[in-house]
């Protein structure tokens, strides 16, 4: 059988794992979170250092599902090609409308994030069930704890851990994630929760008898002060509801803009708007936004969803300056 | 001898866990990511012994809790790897093993450690199991253990030759 000193060591080292789950479950600035801001320090800049090296295997992209998926991507683009020509044309009307509402709701100056730009260095496996990734940019960049982490489409996730030179994000879409979410159409209110899969979200409304479609784009409500969520970050799109309207287990299934497995230049929102006058939950202000959004939301609420799109979109091309490291303003409400 | 024994250890499990996270997991493969890491410590198991495959398991699984961008609850998966490493060096006696047998040994580990993550964090209270997509996480993981198999027990008996010839004397 085994001999002595075999089973002393298989004894040490099962003692010693025990020990690291019990001190890591006790939680708290424990020794296990010393530890790993001791070692992530080196690991982080070495992920930097190997991501550079495979940056051009991983930017290729997600070969995989670009090889499969090629003949639905095209008909995919040949559909958006002819949303996007729509778009153009109705741009103008609803650049002028989004305009006159943001002069109405003095938000034009408000509605402002700034943003620190990061590169995602390395992403957790699939078999730790966990939707984190590493970002290259930490504590000396003014990253904290609970900040809110966005792309060009929309939300992706929050800070979790920061170290000097990196930062751990836990995406959106992870099991243990929960955002609070906007109807962008019907300001109803609800919770967001990921879901471990890549591409759902489930949406429960607080109110169960409000009413919800299928096509309708939500976006974060907003948390105090802004941790860990900014208001107003487009979320996802509702593509099924299962349960009828006064059901108590009324959930949506929400598709997220933010395509998490293809990410690689994201935004740390840094400062929240200074004042958000449209996601408070103060009965008076709720009425002021009501009246004044009433006759501009109710004759175009069919083409919300494109305008959702429209922001994306434009929030895209305010992102392209944001490799150049500097600090950039990003203006996600002002579409809203 | 224990020391440089250690240090080849460590080297390729932290060359492997780099790969993992900076490339392996962002190619979008269906199903897991390659577990190099689990694929080294049977690799190690294999070369030096069940001793050496413990340790290995052991150091992998703190390696891969410790860094971002984990956020798994630390020492989970170095219990996972330490038994894993241990069984592997353990359960076919060192003459009787062929290669179709051993690339075996490294599929099978790698979809034990996807099954026993997951039957361990769900003890532990952690939300994110999602039982239906285990068992094809468990099944692309063995496979693409096999394919990582044939590339690294050669390079770890190889190494073992050249860096710590003091193992296979025992």
């Amino acid at each position: 059988m085994l001999s002595r000193r075999t089973r002393i060591v298989l004894a040490v080292l099962v003692v010693a794992s025990l020990t690291f789950v019990i001190l890591d479950l006790r939680g708290g600035d424990g020794p296990m979170s010393s530890a790993r801001s001791a070692v992530s320090a080196v690991t982080g800049v070495l992920q930097k250092g190997a991501s550079t090296v495979f940056s051009p295997v991983t930017s290729a992209g997600d070969w995989w599902s670009t090889w499969r998926n090629q003949a639905s991507q095209i008909s995919d683009l040949q559909q958006e090609n002819a949303e996007l020509r729509t778009l153009v044309r109705e741009s103008e009307n609803d650049r002028a409308r989004a305009d006159e509402l943001d002069a109405l709701l003095r938000v034009a100056s408000v509605g402002r994030y700034r943003v620190v730009p990061a590169e995602v260095i390395a992403v957790g496996p699939a078999q730790d069930y966990a939707w984190t990734v590493t970002i290259d940019a930490g504590s000396l960049d003014g990253i904290e704890r609970d900040m809110s982490v966005i792309n060009g489409d929309g939300l992706v996730g929050r800070i979790i851990k920061v170290n000097p030179t990196n930062s751990t994000v836990l995406l959106l879409v992870d099991a243990s994630s929960s955002v609070g979410g906007r109807v962008a159409t019907t300001e109803e209110i609800g919770i967001v929760s990921g879901t471990g899969r890549q591409d759902s979200l489930d949406f429960q409304l607080l109110d169960p008898l409000a009413e919800l479609v299928i096509g309708d784009a939500l976006v974060t409500f907003g948390s105090r002060d802004g941790r860990p969520y900014v208001p107003g970050v487009p979320i996802g799109q509702v593509v099924d509801i299962t349960g009828t309207a006064g059901q108590l287990t009324r959930i949506a299934t929400i598709r997220p803009f933010a395509n998490v497995s293809r990410l690689s230049v994201v935004g740390v929102v840094v400062r929240p708007p200074r004042e958000d006058p449209r996601d408070s939950v103060l009965p008076p202000r709720q009425e002021e936004q009501v009246t004044v959004e009433q006759p501009q939301t109710d004759p175009t609420q069919s083409e919300q969803p494109l305008d959702e799109r429209g922001a994306d979109e434009s929030n895209g091309a305010d992102d392209a300056p944001v490799d150049d490291g500097a600090t950039t303003q990003t203006d996600q409400q002002a579409d809203q | 001898m224990i020391v440089r024994q250690g240090l080849v250890i460590g080297g390729v499990l932290f060359i492997a866990f780099l790969l993992q996270v900076t490339l392996l997991s962002r190619l979008g493969l269906p199903g897991a990511t390659p577990d190099l890491l689990v694929v080294s410590v049977v690799a190690v198991a294999l070369a030096m012994g069940p001793i050496q495959g413990a340790f290995a398991g052991f150091l992998a699984g703190a390696i891969i809790d410790v860094s971002p961008p984990a956020d798994t609850v630390v020492g989970v998966n170095s219990i996972v790897y330490l038994a894993i490493g241990f069984l592997a060096g353990y359960v076919v006696d060192t003459r009787d093993r062929t290669v179709p047998g051993m690339i075996a040994i490294a599929a099978i580990g790698c979809a034990a450690a996807a099954l026993a993550t997951a039957a361990l964090d769900a003890m532990l209270g952690s939300p994110r199991v999602l039982w239906e997509s285990v068992p094809l996480i468990a099944l692309t993981s063995a496979l693409y253990g096999a394919l990582l198999a044939p590339l690294m027990i050669p390079l770890l008996a190889w190494l073992t030759r050249k860096l710590a010839p003091e193992v296979l004397l025992d």
